[in-house]
């Protein structure tokens, strides 16, 4: 018997939508493991997230309003889940496969000694072990790998690669202890929010994209976020973009940067290199427009249209915006 | 100040890249190796601090990587790092990131530092666990994502990215830092670096000069790999020619439609 332990990531009460999927993904292994499908939530605003997460089938909801979480870089929240873990006792612990997520999962599979797989899309269950698959070598190999007996195992999860199902859960929630006798090194001065409000690239159902063929940073603004905006979804970028100083680096999609997988990918100006491809070949439906019909994106996009994006563009932003206010 | 950066070999990405069937490890044969592309913006990084802080600071590069990767290692060299150190054993192979960490921690107090500074991810294993579970192992902060990396009164001052922005954080040394691409370009090593890089000290290391009291190689390791495969590949889709920009918004129009995206 195993337990499942969700790691909740937010930012002062403000949770994304992986959390959730996160929850839904807990109890489905619970099931099959025989153990109960916990969270853990820390720092100002966990209460108010808590009562979200009741929507979810989970058992337990850990929580801390501890502001030294966010005071303080990594480790009262490693302090913290560490702790959940052991009180909780052989468990699988799921955080999402952000920044903060891999550093907590790294940090607590060492204080743990347990195995760590990143980036999931998939996990089952045989024979009570937990088998994940994820991309490796930049996407080059899918591989499947498993827990070796122990009583730990960490797995970071791909946004958007489950799904977030509400459901009725005992939804106990209790308060966690403060860890005792630590102090923290690594305080943070600043913190600045960028863009904030906006569902990040990796989460967003839909994401448009540019590369060199966008000429400067401007059309980022004035042409694909529109667009993004009447389809629901968020802007990305190349490599070269973001070298170019387009666009912030958080927004390049391929081998250097985010791996996304959401429903739509639209690919402007964009000629699909392999280190853009990796990045965004897990997406349900590919659209690229380009001006040269013999770009590689062309080989695996699902339509690719030869034209002026700079002409496309504001004209398909009008008509998704024509057809999304009928249907409002 | 002694700097160590941490360095992985990972297979070219221009190069096909496979596990071994049998072992299902890596097939890390000699050639087809280059340095992990995040750890060249550790290098730079490292480098970037070295000039800043002048002085006695120096930058040794360590890598666990086998014995045929040193003239890998010789390109960080070149790019200005003052030595290096390898540690390489047969009983490292199928090490994962608990072994990793644990390895490396106990080969870095072995060689010394005051700050470690690592790439942010290994292209290849893709986890991105390592900087941090390294440093719980040595017991010492990790301060994770550095954009910007200064030492003011012997302490850091960090400018780091986060998902939704970045920070400044301030901790002690000694600690481990992890850095994105945003610390600039790596510098290309020159050709004086190259000649200069075949004379510096190499010095090797192996398990039994560690001491370790735990297992480590597939014996060690918390996770197993069952199975591998290449993706599923994406079958090539239609490719239609616009003739103005209201026709090719129409034809993608049409085909959000049809794949009821909208």
């Amino acid at each position: 018997m195993q337990h499942v332990v969700v790691f909740v990531e937010h930012k002062a009460g403000a949770t994304r939508k992986v959390t959730f999927e996160l929850a839904t993904e807990a109890r489905r292994l619970a099931d099959q493991l025989g153990g109960k499908a916990h969270a853990v939530v820390l720092g100002p605003g966990s209460a108010a997230i808590a009562e979200q997460l009741k929507a979810y089938p989970l058992d337990e909801i850990h929580l801390s309003e501890d502001s030294d979480v966010e005071k303080f870089l990594l480790a009262p929240a490693v302090e913290y889940l560490d702790a959940a873990a052991k009180s909780i006792g052989s468990c699988i612990i799921l955080l999402p496969n952000t920044m903060l997520g891999k550093d907590l999962g790294g940090a607590v599979a060492a204080r743990l000694s347990a195995g760590m797989t990143s980036d999931v899309t998939e996990i089952t269950v045989e024979g009570g072990r937990v088998n994940c698959v994820s991309p490796k070598l930049g996407g080059a190999l899918i591989t499947s790998c498993t827990f070796k007996d122990a009583d730990y195992g960490v797995i970071t999860i791909r946004p958007n690669s489950f799904a977030a199902t509400p459901g009725a859960g005992a939804g106990h929630v209790s308060q966690l202890e403060k860890p005792v006798g630590n102090t923290y090194a690594v305080s943070i001065e600043s913190d600045v929010e960028e863009g904030s409000g906006e569902l990040g690239i990796e989460e967003a159902p839909v994401v448009i994209s540019g590369g060199r063929g966008l000429g400067g940073p401007d059309p980022f603004t004035t042409l694909l976020k529109p667009l993004a905006d009447a389809l629901g979804g968020a802007v990305g970028a190349t490599r070269a973009a973001a070298d170019a100083g387009w666009v912030p680096y958080s927004l390049q999609i391929g081998q250097t940067g985010k791996t996304v997988s959401p429903q739509l990918y639209l690919a402007a100006g964009i000629s699909g290199a392999i280190q853009h491809k990796v990045g965004m070949r897990s997406a349900g439906t590919i659209i690229a427009i380009n001006k040269d019909g013999g770009v590689p994106i062309g080989e695996f996009a699902d339509l690719l249209v030869v034209g002026d994006l700079f002409a496309i563009i504001p004209e398909l932003t009008k008509l998704v915006q024509e057809a999304k206010a009928v249907h409002a | 100040m002694k700097i160590v950066v941490t360095v992985k070999l990972v297979p070219d990405a221009n190069a096909e890249k496979r596990l071994d069937p049998a072992t299902k490890t890596l097939d890390r044969q000699p050639g087809a190796t280059v340095l992990n592309p995040f750890d060249e913006y550790a290098i730079e990084a490292a480098l970037q601090l070295k000039e800043k802080l002048g002085g006695d600071t120096t930058v040794t590069v360590f890598s666990m990587v086998p014995e045929t990767g040193k003239e890998t290692v010789r390109k960080a060299l070149a790019m200005g790092a003052d030595d290096a150190a390898m540690l390489s054993d047969p009983g490292l192979a199928g090490t994962d990131v608990w072994g990793t960490a644990y390895a490396m921690a106990h080969a870095l107090k072995k060689i010394g530092f005051d700050l470690v500074i690592t790439g942010g991810l290994a292209e290849d294993g893709n986890t991105g666990g390592v900087p941090c579970a390294l440093a719980e192992h040595l017991g010492i902060p990790a301060l994770t994502n550095a954009a910007k990396i200064d030492i003011v009164d012997g302490k850091l001052h960090i400018q780091r990215e986060t998902d939704s922005g970045h920070q400044v954080v301030q901790g002690p040394l000694p600690a481990v830092v992890s850095v994105t691409m945003a610390v600039g370009e790596p510098r290309y090593p020159s050709l004086k670096g190259i000649m200069g890089a075949k004379k510096k000290t190499v010095t090797a290391l192996t398990l039994a000069d560690l001491g370790l009291e735990r297992p480590v190689g597939s014996a060690g390791a918390k996770t197993e790999v069952l199975s591998f495969a290449p993706p599923p590949s994406r079958a090539k889709g239609q490719i239609v020619t616009a003739e103005d920009g209201p026709s090719g918004a129409k034809i993608i129009f049409d085909f959000l439609k049809e794949k009821k995206l909208i």
